[in-house]
């Protein structure tokens, strides 16, 4: 139908990602109060289960294309998939995540259409029959109320951990849609490279130039969807101690995350970078251990609800947004603090 | 090869931030930086250079005062510049920029378009993969590696678990992330040298484009207002180490998240 109000879905593998259930969850929200229905694009393999996950919080109809090529090729089949079932059915808005995925897609389409693109959105809601969406702006110090201009479909790419996934949903109608062909002129991918280490506990593992970096845990949450983030930077001291940050998020059931001055030093792999220029997460408590809080760190964790800093320099700049700062030695802390957790949770 | 590559001009990092009375970012002269990110595709072009030959162009949109910046990037190494100036570009949002990026490349010709990964003023992204669909083209995005060989590009990305390997005929689109290399500085015999490459001048007009596609005129959305965030925190500074696991504790169970 048109004017309704829709989500991408990303599907990773076969796997639907959690930022896919927010964005269905919200479309289904704002759908409701703007008087419409509302309906999610699935396009990758296993799209059945997806559909089901999808219609559990929301969506009412799923459009849903099952084909290897999405696996195979980055993300020219999914646009034009994407791109005939916007010209077919016109929808109002369609939300997508902040991700590789989903920041390729949107600006593609975009292009295609001439369409109106806001990025970084942390919230939506509808004034006046409109949509008002709240973008953060100056590295996180202001939020900008901002609309669209003029007609046409209205692409939102969202932060993760922006909405809330609500089960209140039901069993969505799947409409099957023809997979797109293979492009004539596409990127093709390899199966992803280093799926050995899946399962593995967080290690120190060799790069190919012979440094040594810290791989942390492949079945840790991920980072941008975790309840609770633990944090190291330059004050680790090097990637080994990294050992010590990953022991107390696998106590606290967290993710690893890290500053990027430990990234560019190759301490640690850039997917667990949280800053400007990684991820930005906004967790329930994000721990920052050895992190001074340069400005590039703030913008990505600073909506977190709560924010516990250790550092050793009472004048780190990360203690002016701390809820508790800690002004001491992490190798003492860390560890101790990592047992308390364990006996307080029975472990 | 012919290497192209795109960079912005953003404020620095320090830079006070204010809006303009239409709400856009105030864009100063003094401020005025090359946006970082670009830093690493800029590398990048002068590394294939040196393996593949060829030439290297710094393609930039933005005020004529730019050929400041764009400078810096012929002192690195790149043999020459393009400017794309007109007042009607003022106020381009991310799609009007991707139509005149789009609409130089045309122009210049390229085997080789690198790009930053993003712009350190809207922290957007889009622009790359937006240029790649209007020249009808793959795009290999947020690569941490990038190799050419056999009339293809070859990168790798990070994944879940792991990284991807993606690969595109040529001519090739490349976006590229901070850990694919380390940018080199300008040295004063660059420096020197730079001082006499050229830098071509574009307008609108040169590239065929339409003014009510770029600018304030072409932009869909619309900033209204603005509000400082509220960043205050409870604040609790607990010093030094004994007790301190303890308090940590405390406080998470108070706050019932543990």
């Amino acid at each position: 139908m048109a004017n309704d109000v829709w989500s991408l879905a990303e599907i990773a593998n076969g796997k639907l990602t959690n930022v896919s259930l927010q964005l269905a969850s919200k479309a289904a929200e704002l759908a409701g109060q703007l008087g419409v229905s509302s309906a999610t694009v699935a396009l990758g393999t296993n799209t059945a289960a997806a559909a089901t996950e999808l219609g559990a919080v929301g969506a009412k109809t799923v459009y849903a294309a099952d084909g290897a090529v999405y696996d195979d090729y980055l993300v020219q089949p999914h646009v034009e998939t994407l791109a005939a079932l916007v010209e077919q059915h016109q929808p109002a808005v369609i939300l997508f995540a902040v991700s590789n995925y989903g920041r390729d897609v949107a600006a593609r389409l975009a292009a295609r259409f001439g369409l109106g693109l806001e990025y970084n959105v942390s919230d939506i809601a509808v004034e006046g029959g409109e949509l008002a969406l709240t973008v953060p702006a100056f590295d996180g110090a202001q939020l900008v109320k901002a609309s669209f201009v003029g007609g046409g479909t209205k692409l939102v790419g969202a932060r993760a951990n922006a909405f809330e996934v609500n089960r209140s949903g039901g069993t969505a109608e799947v409409v099957s849609v023809a997979a797109a062909s293979a492009p004539a002129n596409g990127a093709k991918l390899s199966a992803p490279m280093g799926a050995a280490d899946a399962g593995s506990a967080g290690h120190l593992a060799k790069a190919a130039d012979g440094h040594d970096y810290w791989q942390p845990s492949a079945s840790q949450p991920k980072l941008e969807e975790a309840q609770i983030v633990v944090s190291g930077g330059r004050g680790l001291g090097g990637p080994a101690a990294f050992a010590q940050v990953e022991a107390l998020a696998t106590a606290l059931g967290a993710s690893v995350g890290a500053s990027r001055p430990t990234v560019d030093d190759g301490w640690i792999p850039y997917a667990y970078q949280v800053g400007q220029t990684g991820k930005t997460v906004k967790p329930a408590v994000y721990i920052a251990i050895g992190i001074s809080g340069a400005v590039q760190h703030k913008s990505g964790m600073s909506s977190s609800r709560l924010i516990i800093a250790i550092n050793k320099d009472k004048e780190a700049p990360i203690f002016a947004f701390s809820d508790l700062g800690v002004v001491g030695d992490l190798n003492v802390i860390v560890p101790q603090l990592t047992e308390k957790v364990k006996q307080r949770k029975g472990s | 090869m012919n290497i192209v590559v795109c960079m912005k001009e953003t404020p620095s990092i320090t830079a006070v931030k204010r809006f303009t009375s239409d709400m856009r970012l105030e864009r100063r002269k003094e401020d005025a930086e090359m946006n970082p990110f670009d830093e690493y595709a800029i590398e990048e072009g002068l590394r294939q250079q040196e393996k593949h030959g060829g030439q290297v162009t710094v393609l930039c949109m933005g005020p004529a005062t730019a050929t400041d910046n764009i400078r810096k990037a012929l002192a690195m190494g790149a043999d020459r510049g393009a400017l794309v100036s007109d007042p009607a570009l003022e106020g381009s949002d991310a799609i009007g920029t991707a139509r005149v990026l789009a609409a130089a490349l045309r122009k210049l010709g390229f085997d080789l378009a690198l790009f930053g990964s993003a712009a350190a003023d809207s922290y957007g992204g889009v622009v790359p993969a937006a240029v790649a669909e209007l020249l009808g083209q793959p795009l290999l995005s947020n690569a941490s590696r990038l190799e050419i060989a056999d009339n293809a590009a070859k990168i790798e990305r990070a994944a879940e678990n792991g990284y991807q390997v993606a690969e595109s005929a040529l001519p090739a689109l490349v976006s590229v992330i901070q850990t694919i290399n380390i940018p080199r500085y300008p040295t004063m015999k660059g420096i020197m040298g730079s001082k006499k490459k050229p830098i071509d001048t574009f307008t609108l007009a040169d590239l065929g484009l339409d003014a009510a596609q770029v600018g304030v005129a072409g932009a869909k959305e619309k900033a209204i207002s603005a509000s400082p965030v509220d960043t205050q925190r409870k604040g609790e500074i607990y010093n030094g180490n004994d007790g301190a696991a303890e308090r940590i504790v405390a406080f998470l169970v108070e706050q019932k998240v543990l």
